[in-house]
C-alpha cells in the first residue's frame, strides 16, 4: 500500500518534473527565437546606420576638399593680385631707380671737379641699394629684370654687384680679365651675388673681409665668395640649400614684416637664368663660401670690347717714346727732356666726337696740327739759337 | 599697362659705379692734386702692387708711366671725372706707386717786389 503511494508519488514528481522540463525547453526555444530575431533586426539596423555614417563622412570629404580647393583658390587668387599689383608699382622703381643712377652718373661727370661729388657719390650708393631692392622685389613677383645690352667682363660685373651691397669696400675682388659674361647674363648674376655678398656682410663682423675669387672647373665659371662670418649649421644649410635650389619659393605673404628674400630671389633667378648656387661650402675664415657656378652657356672667354672709341684717342696722340728708343730723350742727369711731339698734342677729344663721322675728326686735326707747328716753330727756333738749357747730348 | 609690364628695362649707366670705382675713398683736401699738379709714375714702385690695382687706377699707371702729365689731362684721358682721378691718385700715392709735382702757388709765381725793383733797376739804367 505505502508502496502503491510511493510509486504514485513518483510517478507524479516524474510527470511534474517532465511537463517542467517541456515547458523549460519551449521557453528557451521562443527565447532563442526571440533573441535571433532581435539580433538580425540590430545588425541590420547597424548597417543602415554605417552606411549613412559613411555617406555623411565621405559628403564631409568632399565639403572639406571643396573647402580647400576654394581656400586654396582664394590664396592663389590674393597671391597673384599682390603678384599684379607689385609687378606694376616695382616696374615704376626700376625705372625710376634706373633713370636716377644715370642721371647721377651725368651729374658726376658734369660737375667731377666740383667738391660736391664725393656727396654725389654717396648718394648713388644709396640708389644703386635702392635698386638691388626693386630688382629683389620684381624677382619675387615674377617681374623682369632692368637688364644690360652689352656684355661685360666677370671682374666688372662682380664689382657691379659690390656697390649694391651697404659696406661695399670689405669687399675684396680678385683679378680676372679674359672672362667675359654675355649681356643677357650680366643683370641676374650682378644680381645673385650682390644678395650674397649682402649675406655674406650681414652675418659677419661690420669690418671683416669679404673676398671674392673667380675658378674655372671644367666647362664652368665659379664665383667663389668667402665671408668671415659666423658660419651655418646643418639645419640652415638645408634651409638655405631648399630655397636657392628655385623650387620652394615663400609666398609673398609668408615672407612676413621685415621680409627677407635674399635666398628665395638668388634662387628663383638662378633657375631662371640657368646658372647654380650653392652656399654650404666653408670658406677660408671658417665662415660661409657661397658659390656661383655659371654653365659654359653663360660666358665666353672673349676680352669685352673695352669702348675701343675711347682707346684709340689716347694711344695715337701719346706716343711718348721709352727710354730704350731714344736714349738722348734724357740729360745725363737721367731728367727727363721736353722733345719735339712726335704727333700733335690733341685736346682730348670727347666721346661723342670720336665715334661719329669722317669729317670732324679731320678738321679737328687740321686745327690741331696748326698749334702743333707753332710749337715746332718754337722749339727749333730755341734749338738753333742757344745751346739746350737742359742739358747737351754729348756733354 | 599690362602689355607694358613685361617689357624688359634696359640699363644705360656704366656698369661699374663711380664710388666702387674709388672704393668709397672721400675726395683729398682742395690743395692736393690740382689739376695743373704734375703726376709721374714712380720707377720702384713693385710690379706686384702695381698688379693688385683696379683696371681704372691701372690705366692711370699706364697714362703716367713714361712722364709727367698734368692731373686734367689725366682725368680727360681716363674720361673718368677730375675728382675721381684725383682720389685714384691720392691712393696711389699712398701707395708710393707715383710722384706728384705740385704746381707752383700764385704768391710765389708773382713776388710784385722783385719785379717792381727790376723794374725800377732798368729805368735807372737805361732812363726809360
Amino acid at each position: 500500500m505505502n508502496r502503491d503511494v510511493l510509486i504514485w508519488c513518483l510517478g507524479a514528481v516524474a510527470v511534474i518534473a517532465v511537463a517542467a522540463v517541456v515547458a523549460l525547453v519551449a521557453r528557451n526555444r521562443a527565447l532563442g527565437a526571440r533573441r535571433r530575431q532581435f539580433e538580425t533586426e540590430s545588425a541590420q539596423r547597424l548597417a543602415e546606420a554605417e552606411s549613412r555614417l559613411s555617406a555623411a563622412l565621405s559628403d564631409l570629404q568632399k565639403f572639406r576638399a571643396e573647402q580647400d580647393d576654394a581656400l586654396r583658390d582664394a590664396e592663389r587668387t590674393a597671391e597673384e593680385s599682390t603678384k599684379a599689383v607689385l609687378k606694376g608699382a616695382v616696374r615704376f622703381l626700376q625705372s625710376l631707380a634706373a633713370e636716377q643712377t644715370t642721371l647721377l652718373d651725368g651729374i658726376q661727370r658734369k660737375h667731377g671737379g666740383h667738391a660736391v661729388l664725393s656727396d654725389l657719390l654717396d648718394v648713388n650708393h644709396a640708389t644703386a641699394q635702392m635698386a638691388r631692392k626693386a630688382q629683389g622685389i620684381a624677382v619675387m613677383c615674377g617681374a623682369p629684370l632692368s637688364r644690360r645690352s652689352q656684355p661685360a667682363s666677370v671682374f666688372d660685373v662682380v664689382r657691379n654687384a659690390q656697390g649694391q651691397i651697404r659696406n661695399f669696400n670689405r669687399v675684396q675682388i680678385m683679378q680676372q680679365s679674359g672672362i667675359a659674361l654675355k649681356a643677357s647674363a650680366v643683370s641676374p648674376v650682378a644680381l645673385a651675388v650682390a644678395e650674397l655678398l649682402d649675406n655674406a656682410a650681414s652675418f659677419s663682423q661690420h669690418d671683416a673681409p669679404i673676398e671674392v675669387t673667380f675658378q674655372r672647373v671644367q666647362k664652368n665659371l665659379c664665383i667663389v665668395i668667402d665671408d668671415a662670418g659666423v658660419g651655418m649649421n646643418d639645419e640652415d644649410r638645408q634651409k638655405a640649400t631648399v630655397l636657392l635650389s628655385g623650387n620652394a619659393a615663400p609666398r609673398l605673404s609668408q615672407l612676413g614684416a621685415q621680409p627677407k628674400f635674399g635666398l628665395p630671389v638668388v634662387g628663383l633667378i638662378a633657375r631662371q637664368y640657368g646658372f647654380k648656387v650653392d652656399v654650404t661650402g666653408v670658406s677660408r675664415y671658417g665662415g660661409v663660401r657661397a658659390v656661383v657656378l655659371l654653365p659654359e652657356e653663360l660666358w665666353t672667354m672673349e676680352e669685352t670690347p673695352q669702348a675701343p672709341a675711347q682707346e684709340a684717342p689716347v694711344r695715337r696722340i701719346r706716343h711718348i717714346p721709352t727710354r730704350e728708343d731714344e736714349p738722348e730723350s734724357r740729360t745725363v742727369h737721367g731728367l727727363p727732356k721736353r722733345g719735339e711731339r712726335q704727333s700733335p698734342t690733341a685736346s682730348v677729344t670727347d666721346t661723342g666726337s670720336s665715334t661719329g663721322g669722317n669729317t670732324r675728326p679731320f678738321k679737328k686735326a687740321r686745327g690741331v696740327g696748326g698749334l702743333a707747328a707753332i710749337q715746332r716753330g718754337t722749339m727749333s727756333g730755341r734749338a738753333a739759337e742757344a745751346p739746350s738749357s737742359e742739358g747737351t747730348e754729348d756733354a | 599697362m599690362s602689355d607694358g609690364t613685361d617689357e624688359e628695362l634696359e640699363l644705360t649707366s656704366p656698369l661699374v659705379p663711380l664710388f666702387v670705382i674709388t672704393n668709397g675713398r672721400g675726395l683729398p683736401s682742395d690743395h692736393e692734386y690740382e689739376h695743373t699738379a704734375l703726376v709721374m709714375a714712380h720707377d720702384s714702385g713693385s710690379s706686384a702692387a702695381t698688379r693688385a690695382l683696379s683696371p681704372e687706377a691701372r690705366k692711370v699707371m699706364d697714362l703716367i708711366a713714361d712722364g709727367f702729365l698734368s692731373v686734367a689731362e689725366v682725368s680727360g684721358h681716363t674720361h673718368l671725372p677730375l675728382g675721381i682721378v684725383r682720389i685714384l691718385l691720392a691712393q696711389l700715392e699712398e701707395d708710393g706707386l707715383i710722384l706728384v709735382r705740385k704746381p707752383i702757388p700764385r704768391v710765389e709765381r708773382a713776388e710784385r717786389e722783385l719785379l717792381s725793383a727790376v723794374l725800377d733797376g732798368l729805368r735807372t739804367k737805361f732812363g726809360a
